[in-house]
């Protein structure tokens, strides 16, 4: 919202620099923006919440200014609109759950032409350009005061006769700025007895727009259903400043108001005679309601002690109409319809911190017991960082890339992108699927990285998206990693040593593939910490020594060295460790260690042990002693 | 006389492995083996023994003669090849050999410090789902459909094709504000949670927008949870990442999920106050997004607004980060190059 300090002046006086202002108004929640200089003017520019409609408009600013400041705010003339000189026939046929409230007013024998000096000027600061004087006084006047307006050519209604409706999906729409609009369904539009002339709350109708042969206008000041509004806006992704206005919810109580500002300006600027009653067609009266605050609820949410003149004062300064209930410790307010962003206690509580100040409050730390129950959805970040720092502490860099992949990165890995969850609305092809592995995003990173570095060991520790529709998706945590300097068997041992710390006896090999001169592993790790055993217990260190012993057999190249290793540490349990010393062709030599924990093993014990395991190679692989 | 010998043997080798330097190691060369030698005089004992012993003592005491002799020539030698080794003139500014170890994302070691932080005043962590429902990510935190602050919001809807799930009901979360139902549905006050995670909006890339980024959501429930309880935790956890001498200044904001709501601002780190780049010249920073839970939340999850209050807060990590590190780009926290990661 753009807002120039010189129209604000005209309603409040402000007393701040405009530096001060925009800090003031932003602590209050009127975010501004940017301050800058045009002519002989400041130009504010505001952020607006989505629960403000009044801030998009410059009364509602000027406002707030006047909390801030302490001042009254001075309206606009609005005069009563004095009696019809003829009455021109028109039917209105309004249905209140689409439109609830209805204000118009025909003006007859009015002269289309440029709008004066001053309006032009103002319409422009705020970067309207002026049309005719119909045209911008609607706008002026919208602009002024909040409540969006629009003037048909009376003459171009046929039958005289408007209905308001919702459309079917389909129709053909011609906005007033020429722009052609097939509508959705159930948008709210005015049909005359042929046509649809108004895509009511957004845009009015080419077909029966102000033109310079326009003599009648019919002024239409409406309330507007937000979601409809929102719904056919965001459809036909077209926005206007009446849109924004109504789909917050519009100042249900200003249309009368508005109506006599605009015939004001209407008939001092166009001329013309008022040649209609005034039409008010609503749903209900549209009064302010009223709204309670307890005392001792806003100092408990609040914490601060606030006293309660200075409530008062500042409620009153909102126009709240603040009334202290003595016997019940609570303030009575009146909410003007302009405010609807006021519904609850909660709110009135808001109103009175922002304008006291945040930044007056004193910090505090929560009291009470810290809470000891382990929460839903708890997550072990200690875990998360030990996992991490075995993978740093080998040389592995981490990185953090996109979960969403484009259909060639998921074509190229091999997916058939059909199986894997996609976004309906992707912000560009590249970024359309979600990821079900991460090693696309770890081969990517170790091409980027291949111009610059000769060793490249990276890992990524991330969410991976799972099942081939929504019906079955899943998320899961994948600790992947890729590098092209360490063996298979350092990425073994490096996956060994990681299940070692976490208690985990799996046979991470499965999980590693060699691709070229790249070895790639990945792992669902939200599945491994479903296996995780952290517990301890210390076993004493052996008081006897052990006992070393190499062994060289001669065997069928085909047999697996894990099997063999496995098969002779079955043959005793004083057999603690066998590792693999060196093979040559058929030839094997392991590495073997007997130790008892109750006592020295002399040669006749470990012998026999030995002949155990020869004996047993012997039968179930064929293998014999190496003389 | 054996035994004696033994006894001399063991206490010169421990004497002599023991010896760091040569002139130590001539002297007890002369304690054993010298003239008056503690070895040479137990030697000349010998012919006093009878004749049947002397061939069997004779034997190991040249035996222990010889191992000392040989212990003693081996530790000269060594000691000799070290001091030689030492006069070798080394130029200690050829740079280490450094250990080969990786270097955690900056945003890890960001997250790892916001966790620690909040641990410390009573905050558990918590984690939870990307793809949400409508209800989690917008309707339970008071956002109707068709409420306009869905607009700050672009969302990112997930394909229903073969599903049975009505189309624009799932979503990739835009907010890490969703496990506030998912967690208070589950447990009663008092709690104090924080929740990392990554989330997605429906945004153009630039240096300060991306349409994935990483947030964190913190919330507390208790009967006496108070705003300024909410604005001295914020204040806590800034001052505890950024140093005790950072500002926090507060305005009002509106989020549907809570009431009164916040923004806060914190002085720039990188110029501190003075104006740079990094706050858009103005010396503080937008940083986060807070307020009293709204009432209507917390019966969503049958909580008693009347009888519990809570704050809420969320805080932009990939912001955090850049920050810390002053890095002029969102992006770069994605890029895996490693001459980005390798200064961390």
């Amino acid at each position: 919202m753009i807002a120039p300090l010189s129209w604000l002046k005209e309603y409040v006086d402000i007393t701040l620099s405009p530096k001060e202002l925009g800090e003031r108004l932003t602590e209050v929640g009127l975010g501004t923006e940017r301050i800058s200089k045009a002519d002989d003017d400041t130009i504010f520019e505001f952020e607006i919440t989505p629960n403000r409609p009044d801030l998009l408009s410059i009364i509602g600013i000027a406002r707030e200014i006047a909390a801030i400041e302490k001042k009254t705010i001075k309206l606009p003339k609005l005069p009563n609109i004095s009696k019809p000189q003829k009455s021109l026939s028109l039917t209105i046929n309004a249905d209140y759950k689409i439109n609830p409230r209805f204000t118009g007013i025909i003006i007859d024998r009015i002269t289309v032409k440029e709008s004066p000096v001053w309006l032009k000027k103002r319409l422009q600061k705020v970067g309207l350009r002026p049309i005719n004087n119909i045209v911008d006084i609607t706008n002026y006047v919208m602009l002024e005061l909040g409540n969006p307006l629009h003037a048909f050519d009376y003459e171009k209604i046929k039958g005289s006769v408007l209905n308001v409706t919702q459309t079917n999906g389909g129709e053909e729409f011609k906005s007033v700025d020429s722009v052609t609009y097939h509508l959705p369904k159930d948008a709210v539009v005015i049909k005359d007895s042929e046509k649809i002339i108004d895509l009511c709350g957004i845009k009015g109708g080419f077909n029966s727009q102000i033109s310079n042969e326009t003599k009648t206008i019919f002024i239409r000041v409406p309330i507007e259903v937000p979601t409809f509004i929102r719904k056919t806006s965001q459809a036909l992704g077209l926005r206007s400043e009446a849109s924004a206005i109504f789909e917050r919810g519009v100042n249900s109580g200003g249309t009368i108001e508005t109506l006599r500002r605009c015939v004001d300006l209407v008939l001092k600027l166009a001329g013309g005679e008022i040649a209609s009653n005034l039409y008010d067609l609503k749903k209900s009266d549209f009064s302010p309601w009223k709204l309670e605050l307890r005392l001792d609820r806003l100092a408990k949410i609040l914490g601060v002690n606030i006293p309660e003149k200075n409530v008062l004062s500042i409620l009153d300064s909102l126009n709240l109409s603040p009334k202290k209930i003595a016997d019940k410790n609570l303030i009575e307010t009146i909410i003007p319809t302009y405010r609807n962003d006021l519904k609850i206690e909660e709110d009135l509580i808001e109103e009175v911190a922002r304008l006291y100040g945040y930044n007056k409050f004193p910090k505090a730390l929560p009291l009470g017991q810290i809470p000891i129950k382990q929460i839903p959805y708890f997550k072990d970040y200690k875990l998360e960082e030990k996992v991490k720092n075995i993978f740093t502490s080998c040389g592995f860099s981490e990185i953090y890339t996109y979960s969403l992949l484009s259909e060639n990165d998921i074509a190229d890995a091999g997916f058939d992108p059909e199986n894997i969850l996609r976004i309906d609305n992707p912000i560009s092809r590249d970024f359309e699927y979600l990821r079900s592995t991460l090693k696309i995003g770890l081969k990517k990173a170790l091409i980027q990285n291949k111009p610059n570095f000769e060793k490249i060991n990276l890992f990524e520790l991330g969410k991976a998206y799972l099942g081939k529709s929504l019906d079955n998706a899943e998320e899961a945590y994948f600790l992947s990693g890729i590098s092209n300097s360490k063996t298979f068997f350092e990425i073994k041992g490096l996956l060994e040593e990681l299940f070692d710390q976490l208690g985990i006896t799996d046979d991470p090999s499965g999980l590693i593939q060699s691709e070229d001169d790249t070895i790639v592993f990945e792992l669902n790790f939200s599945k491994l910490l479903e296996k995780i055993n952290l517990n301890r217990t210390f076993v004493p260190i052996p008081k006897y020594p052990p006992v070393f012993e190499d062994l060289s057999l001669i065997i069928d190249k085909r047999i697996a060295i894990g099997e063999l290793i496995k098969t002779i540490k079955e043959q005793s349990e004083k057999i603690i460790n066998v590792s693999l010393l060196s093979q040559f062709e058929k030839t094997k030599t392991f590495h073997i260690v007997y130790q008892d924990k109750n006592g020295n093993l002399s040669n006749e014990d470990v012998s026999k042990i030995r002949e155990k395991i020869l004996k047993t190679l012997k039968s179930k692989f064929g293998a014999t002693q190496k003389e | 006389m054996g035994e004696e010998l033994i006894g001399v043997k063991n206490s010169a080798l421990s004497l002599i492995l023991d010896c760091d330097n040569l002139k130590e190691l001539e002297e007890l060369k002369l304690q054993f083996l010298g003239r008056s030698g503690k070895l040479t005089l137990l030697l000349k004992e010998l012919p006093k023994l009878p004749l049947e012993k002397r061939g069997e003592i004779g034997r190991l005491a040249n035996e222990v003669k010889k191992t000392i002799e040989e212990t003693i020539s081996q530790a000269q030698e060594k000691l000799s090849n070290q001091n030689s080794q030492n006069k070798i003139d080394i130029d200690t500014t050829i740079p280490g050999i450094k250990p080969d170890i990786g270097h955690l994302h900056p945003m890890t070691q960001v997250l790892y410090e916001v966790v620690d932080i909040f641990k410390r005043i009573g905050f558990q962590v918590a984690d939870g789902p990307e793809i949400e429902t409508d209800y989690y990510n917008f309707e339970a935190l008071n956002i109707p459909k068709d409420h306009p602050s869905r607009d700050t919001q672009q969302t990112l809807y997930v394909d229903t094709r073969n599903s049975r799930i009505a189309a624009g009901e799932t979503l990739l979360r835009t907010q890490t504000s969703n496990m506030q139902g998912r967690i208070m549905e589950k447990i009663k006050p008092p709690f104090r949670i924080i929740v990392p995670g990554k989330v997605f909006r429906y945004e153009q890339v630039d240096v300060s927008h991306g349409f994935e980024f990483q947030q964190f959501e913190g919330f507390a429930v208790d009967e006496n949870i108070k705003m300024t309880d909410l604005f001295g935790v914020i204040e806590y956890f800034f001052k505890k990442f950024f140093g005790e001498k950072t500002k926090v200044r507060f305005v009002c904001h509106n989020f549907p999920f809570v009431e009164p709501g916040a923004e806060a601002y914190i002085s720039c780190n990188v110029c501190k106050g003075k104006g740079c780049t990094f706050c858009k010249n103005s010396g503080w920073v937008e940083i986060l997004g807070a307020g009293m839970i709204h009432p209507n939340v917390l019966r969503n999850v049958n909580i008693d607004p009347n009888k519990y209050h809570g704050f809420a807060f969320g805080v932009g990590l990939s912001r955090l980060a850049t920050l810390r590190y002053q890095m002029d780009d969102l992006r770069l926290l994605t890029n895996p190059d490693m001459r980005i990661l390798e200064q961390f």
